[in-house]
């Protein structure tokens, strides 16, 4: 399990650094740089040059890269240009805000998800049917579209706020209730369509559960259904939502980018969005290695889910 | 007028400084109006200049030289006093290589800087290197800074980067209505009000009214709206977009918003062609491409009134130069118009030698290439993509095949300084009324030389006459002589239209009902280019 | 317990039916070509075809043409003093306004061009689908073949193809695209446009293909007649796509189900962040920009035709799924590319 564990950590870095480098290369390579975003046209060019060599973007692509890499190697990983802050301090910072709007989604998802697969799972009848056919409509819901009808309906009912994370003027237990009040809308967009999936997952799970000898032989046992459905299936019947844990973590937590921008939750999606249409190079470069990390976290978190639910895994 | 209270208004962008020195984007003007003042301003409602940190000012016999007097008792946000000092610095840094600021091609007259001397702590004398008729409407684009806090950055040559966006507010002082009190990165900019501040309104009550404004930074434009719509936010960054001119005429039936038609706007977007001779050597198409006759069957191709029907819903006039009719000093009553005649479209294009030899509607040169360019536009504005697709259809009638390419602004603006392009539709915002203030688009020198980027001397004898004319025209003493000749700029230009235009829209504005006092202005920021009057009617702000 | 709900997937298969006729026959079936603009009639609600008058007299089918009520606030009423008939199976068409230009049949109402939003909707049916299908082929051929060569082969050359695939899933499909487009000409037919957007797809669906396929081959390759078969001296090509392969079958065929619509939904979002099929081209998820605005869909719910559409296709392709036995949750992965283009969101 340690060398295991060795083995992914050693996978996530390389991945962290192919895919930093990628994107610094890349974001150098497409058209316009931060410069002509922020001058825009009819600027004076001698403005635009010195701004230009500022930044140190008048520097070949290889140099800047080896620039940033010898720096990188020293945890230094270069200054945004459209903060003015130090890329290193910037992305914890969104990252923490996306990491509480995934964890919502998923604490949700998971409240809601499972407690309705079970029953779906374990009972079948009119009322399992309904959970399945409302979950089988929420997966088919894109979440672009369900995080604007959100907007739309705060818009007119007023119920909720349009986007941001906070208000004006609270502090202390009124900033909690206030920043609860508008992760709401973006939470439940974002967790809609995993809490049917988890719904789905073990929904069938349990059935499936629910059919091993086991099982019947508790029944045999006389062990009463509610405990039987809520403690001896699920146990074996949590496998398959457990394996797909941590994957759902980390896209929740790389894949909240679209309901960010759609709610202006200030997120590390945002920050991307923002960094990406300033052609802010390091800033994107963050980013994305943010997004790998957070991936690549998610699969180890996974595995531990997996080991953690089923004493098969552990022991390999 | 009730004092005290908080306004929200929303910014696109977030600050990439709060250095007006170094940056001209929106977001930093707005950030400037509120915290930074100026000697002189223009009033954008009467489009005169009043006095701000001058109060009164005399002018020399010969007109070159003008005393100013500064205003007693004025003090920075920090409570250091103003004085001539800080205009000098100011002068300097504006001036100054290193920092190469945005706005200092905007300070000099026929390429040279202002003299700049400070006789006594309250006086400054500003000398013009030669007649200037604007005179010291040149000194709305130069906000004064602290002295004190920046003298260290300039000795260092780092001017340009002081300020920047994680400057600490405390390290920050102006002498603008308002001071930065807290940024938050991805939500908002707080602004109280500097206690310092030296205006009074008319009964001699402090301004500014408002406590508090905020910036809300909300970059979609939709979200914006639905915010304004739910009294979330009181105004917008911008002029309201036609398509949402009917949600909110809704809102405004039910007293939620003010809708405010300021008519017909200054600006008109633009179609311009690549006329660098030598970045299109090696293409055939050149012939026609950079031809005029080619340019003037467009204008007569494309339907204006249709245009301004597609595009702005019916709300614009036809344009046929870049001034707008808007622009009463300046508009040349006697510009040409180009009515919709695509017969006419099509002798032109016949006596370039192109016509439909294939018998497929689309016209080809006398070597048989199919007529086609590509047409660059900014991806994300409607009224630009919708333009850009009506004059797509319209030279589609003519037999003229346009390929539209939306690109984001960095990439369309690198096309555009590299001469990379055919031809490109996009909006090009003037700053200033007076065509004197805006020599970098006549001067064939200048840097938003739409046609030929980077052309140092004129390429042809007829923007050598408007070189000329311009020149000329900018030291006129009198109106009526700057008009005339002004008139004849325009029509030369009308002659070889090396810019297109189509429709000048009319503009709209949007606020929350609990704005009062606003006087809004059809230039850009159209409803807080003066903070420091307006006020909100009921108690702190709706959130 | 999946048995009695084997209607759901005749309900898919009759959504599917429906949809595929539709992109199949939209020359046909559309009253109007796709760019067909009808400059007066910008966001025009839909004419509604009537068979009785106001005066309450039958008629054959007819519309009232629309009038404009204000121009500035998009607001039309029919007119109804005149009545337009339909006419039916003319100039290569099922059924149009017999007064075409003045006044179209406009089923779903128009967009913000004043183009039929039912026609367009049928066209894009084509551009949508037929990206994400061809895209899931390709997926699942590339997908088979790295993870049939990876199961079958072993040792240090699964590894890399394991980790080559592992490493395509986290890349963000952005940079990819973003690259693709700094080097490509600015000006790209749509027929290039719908083939790299089909070969990214492609790319970045076949990772989950291939640890399928691999997991399935290595299993195969314990059993016993693939002893035999190596035995008998069989080749390491005939090996793989003689035995090994047609036993990943099934579980391709439910990819396929799983892949086209996550793919669809991939198409959808890039294309409305201005980064899938350029505007004119009548893509759903091009078509879906008009609802960008979101004031526009009170005002104008019919430019929510192309997520209706989306639904029913994703949702169809998920009850023939689930009616078949199979989780549509297992479409969660598949679906990480369209969150993956999130980030692309439009590059103005």
């Amino acid at each position: 399990m340690v060398r295991y564990l060795l083995r992914r950590l050693g996978f996530a870095v390389l991945l962290v650094f192919v895919v930093a480098s990628a994107s610094l290369v890349l974001t150098r390579l497409a058209p316009g740089d931060f410069a002509t975003e922020a001058f825009g046209l009819g600027a004076n060019p001698r403005t635009v040059a010195r701004a230009r060599a500022r930044y140190g973007l008048d520097e070949p692509i290889l140099t800047q890269y080896g620039l940033w890499l010898a720096h990188a190697a020293r945890l230094d990983f270069g200054t945004s240009l459209l903060y003015g802050r130090p890329v290193a301090q910037l992305i914890p910072q969104r990252a923490a805000n996306t990491a509480l709007l995934a964890l919502a989604a998923l604490l949700l998802a998971t409240l809601v998800g499972l407690p309705l697969g079970v029953v779906s799972g374990s009972r079948p009848g009119p009322l399992a049917t309904a959970i399945r056919l409302v979950s089988l409509l929420l997966l088919s819901m894109p979440p672009l579209v369900t995080s604007l009808l959100f907007v739309f309906v705060a818009a007119r009912t007023g119920w909720f706020p349009i986007g941001g994370m906070s208000s004006l003027d609270v502090s202390g237990f009124g900033l909690v209730r206030d920043v609860l009040w508008h992760l709401t809308l973006p939470a439940v967009a974002l967790a809609l369509p995993v809490a049917a999936m988890f719904e789905r997952l073990q929904s069938q799970a349990m059935a499936e559960a629910l059919t091993q000898p086991f099982v019947l032989a508790a029944r045999a046992r006389g062990v009463p259904p509610g405990r039987l459905i809520w403690r001896d299936a699920l146990r074996v019947a949590i496998r398959p939502c457990a394996s797909v844990y941590g994957l759902v973590v980390g896209t929740l937590l790389s894949g909240s980018f679209i309901v960010e921008i759609v709610t202006a939750w200030p997120g590390l999606g945002r920050l991307m969005y923002d960094a990406l249409r300033a052609r802010d190079v390091y800033l994107v470069t963050g980013c994305a290695a943010a997004g790998a990390l957070f991936l690549a976290a998610g699969s180890v978190i996974s595995d531990l889910a997996l080991a953690a639910a089923d004493p098969r895994v552990r022991a390999q | 007028m009730q004092p005290g209270g908080t306004l929200v208004a929303a910014i696109r962008s977030e600050p990439r400084t709060f250095n007006r020195y170094a940056s001209r984007d929106l977001t930093t003007e707005i950030i400037s109006r509120l915290t930074q003042d100026k000697l002189i301003r223009i009033n954008r409602a009467t489009d005169q200049i009043e006095p701000r940190l001058a109060d009164r000012w005399t002018r020399s016999a010969d007109g070159l030289e003008y005393t100013l007097h500064l205003r007693p008792g004025v003090e920075f946000s920090d409570g250091v006093p103003f004085t001539s000092a800080d205009v000098l610095f100011s002068f300097k840094a504006v001036y100054d290589p290193k920092t190469a600021s945005p706005l200092g091609d905007a300070m000099r007259v026929g390429g040279r800087p202002l003299q700049v001397s400070a006789p006594t702590p309250s006086t400054v004398v500003i000398r013009f290197p030669s007649p200037f008729a604007p005179g010291l409407r040149l000194l709305d684009n130069l906000p004064i800074l602290p002295r004190h806090l920046l003298q260290k950055a300039l000795d260092q040559g780092t001017l340009a980067s002081a300020w920047g966006p994680a400057t600490p507010p405390s390290q920050m002082a102006g002498l603008g209505p308002f001071v930065l009190s807290e940024y938050q990165p991805g939500q908002r900019l707080v602004f109280t009000r500097n206690p310092h501040f030296w205006g009074k309104d008319a009964r001699g009550r402090p301004l500014p009214y408002l406590d508090r404004l905020i910036l809300d930074i909300v970059p979609d434009q939709n979200a914006e709206l639905l915010r304004l719509e739910a009294g979330q936010i009181d105004m917008t960054t911008d002029a309201v977009r036609p398509e949402d001119y009917r949600s909110l005429k809704q809102a405004a039936d039910q007293g939620r918003v003010k809708l405010i038609d300021l008519g017909v706007g200054l600006n008109a977007d633009s179609l311009w062609f690549n006329l660098n001779r030598k970045s299109k050597a090696g293409d055939p198409r050149a012939a026609w491409l950079q031809s005029e006759a080619f340019r003037r069957a467009i204008s007569y191709a494309v339907d204006r009134r249709r245009f301004a029907d597609t595009v702005y819903l019916g709300e614009g006039v036809p344009v046929y130069g870049p001034i707008s009719p808007a622009n009463h000093t300046w508009f040349w009553t006697g510009t040409p118009e180009t009515p919709y005649d695509p017969a006419r479209a099509r002798a032109l294009l016949a006596g370039l030698g192109l016509t439909d030899r294939q018998g497929n509607g689309r016209l080809e040169d006398r070597a048989g290439r199919p007529v086609r360019f590509t047409l660059l536009t900014a991806k994300g504005s409607t009224a630009l993509e919708r333009g850009a697709s009506v004059i797509r259809d319209a030279l589609a009638k003519v037999g003229v095949t346009v390929d539209v390419v939306g690109l984001d602004v960095g990439a369309l603006v690198q096309r555009f300084t590299t001469n990379a392009y055919d031809a490109v539709y996009f909006s090009v915002y003037s700053t200033d009324t007076d065509p004197a203030l805006q020599l970098d688009f006549w001067l064939s020198s200048g840097s938003a030389h739409l046609w030929n980027f980077g052309e140092q001397t004129p390429a042809t004898p007829w923007e050598a006459q408007i070189d000329d004319l311009m020149r000329r025209q900018v030291a006129a003493p009198r109106l009526a002589d700057r008009q005339a000749l002004f008139d004849q700029v325009q029509k030369i230009f009308a002659e070889h239209l090396p810019v297109l235009q189509f429709v000048a829209p009319r503009i709209y504005v949007a606020m929350s009902t609990r704005v009062t006092n606003a006087t809004p202005a059809l230039q850009r920021p159209q409803l807080l280019w003066n903070p420091e009057v307006l006020a909100v009617r009921g108690s702190s702000g709706t959130r | 317990m999946r048995h009695h709900l084997g209607w759901l997937r005749g309900i898919g298969l009759l959504i599917m039916g429906v949809v595929l006729l539709g992109a199949v026959a939209a020359p046909w079936l559309a009253p109007h070509a796709a760019d067909d603009q009808h400059p007066d009639l910008l966001f025009a609600p839909p004419t509604w075809p009537h068979i009785r008058d106001a005066g309450g007299h039958w008629h054959a089918p007819f519309i009232y043409p629309l009038r404009l009520v204000s121009r500035l606030e998009q607001r039309y009423a029919p007119d109804r003093q005149v009545r337009v008939p339909l006419v039916w199976f003319t100039r290569g068409r099922l059924v149009m306004s017999a007064d075409d230009r003045r006044a179209p049949l406009l089923l779903l109402g128009a967009d913000s061009f004043g183009r039929d939003e039912f026609s367009r909707l049928l066209y894009g049916a084509r551009l949508s689908l037929g990206v994400a299908a061809v895209a899931a082929l390709g997926a699942l051929l590339v997908g088979a073949v790295v993870g049939g060569i990876a199961g079958s082969a072993g040792g240090a050359t699964e590894e890399l193809l394991m980790r080559g695939a592992e490493f395509l899933l986290v890349l963000p499909a952005i940079y990819v695209i973003l690259a693709l487009r700094a080097v490509m000409p600015l000006v790209l037919p749509a027929s290039t446009v719908f083939a790299l957007l089909a070969g990214i797809l492609a790319l970045v669906g076949s990772p989950f293909i291939a640890q399928g396929v691999r997991a399935i081959v290595a299993a195969e390759r314990r059993r016993e007649y693939y002893a035999a078969a190596v035995a008998c001296g069989a080749g390491r090509a005939r090996l793989l796509f003689r035995h090994l392969l047609p036993s990943t079958r099934g579980f391709l065929l439910v990819q396929l189900t799983v892949l086209t619509p996550a793919f669809v939904l991939a198409e959808a979002t890039l294309s409305y962040v201005g980064m899938g099929f350029p505007g004119p081209a009548p893509s759903w998820g091009s078509m879906l920009r008009d609802a960008a605005n979101v004031s526009a869909i009170a005002d104008f719910p019919w430019v929510l035709a192309p997520a209706a559409a989306i639904f029913l296709v994703v949702l169809g392709l998920n009850l023939i799924l689930q009616g078949s036995g199979v989780d549509p949750a297992a479409a969660f992965h598949a679906g990480s590319p369209v969150r993956d283009a999130g980030p692309t969101a439009d590059l103005r």
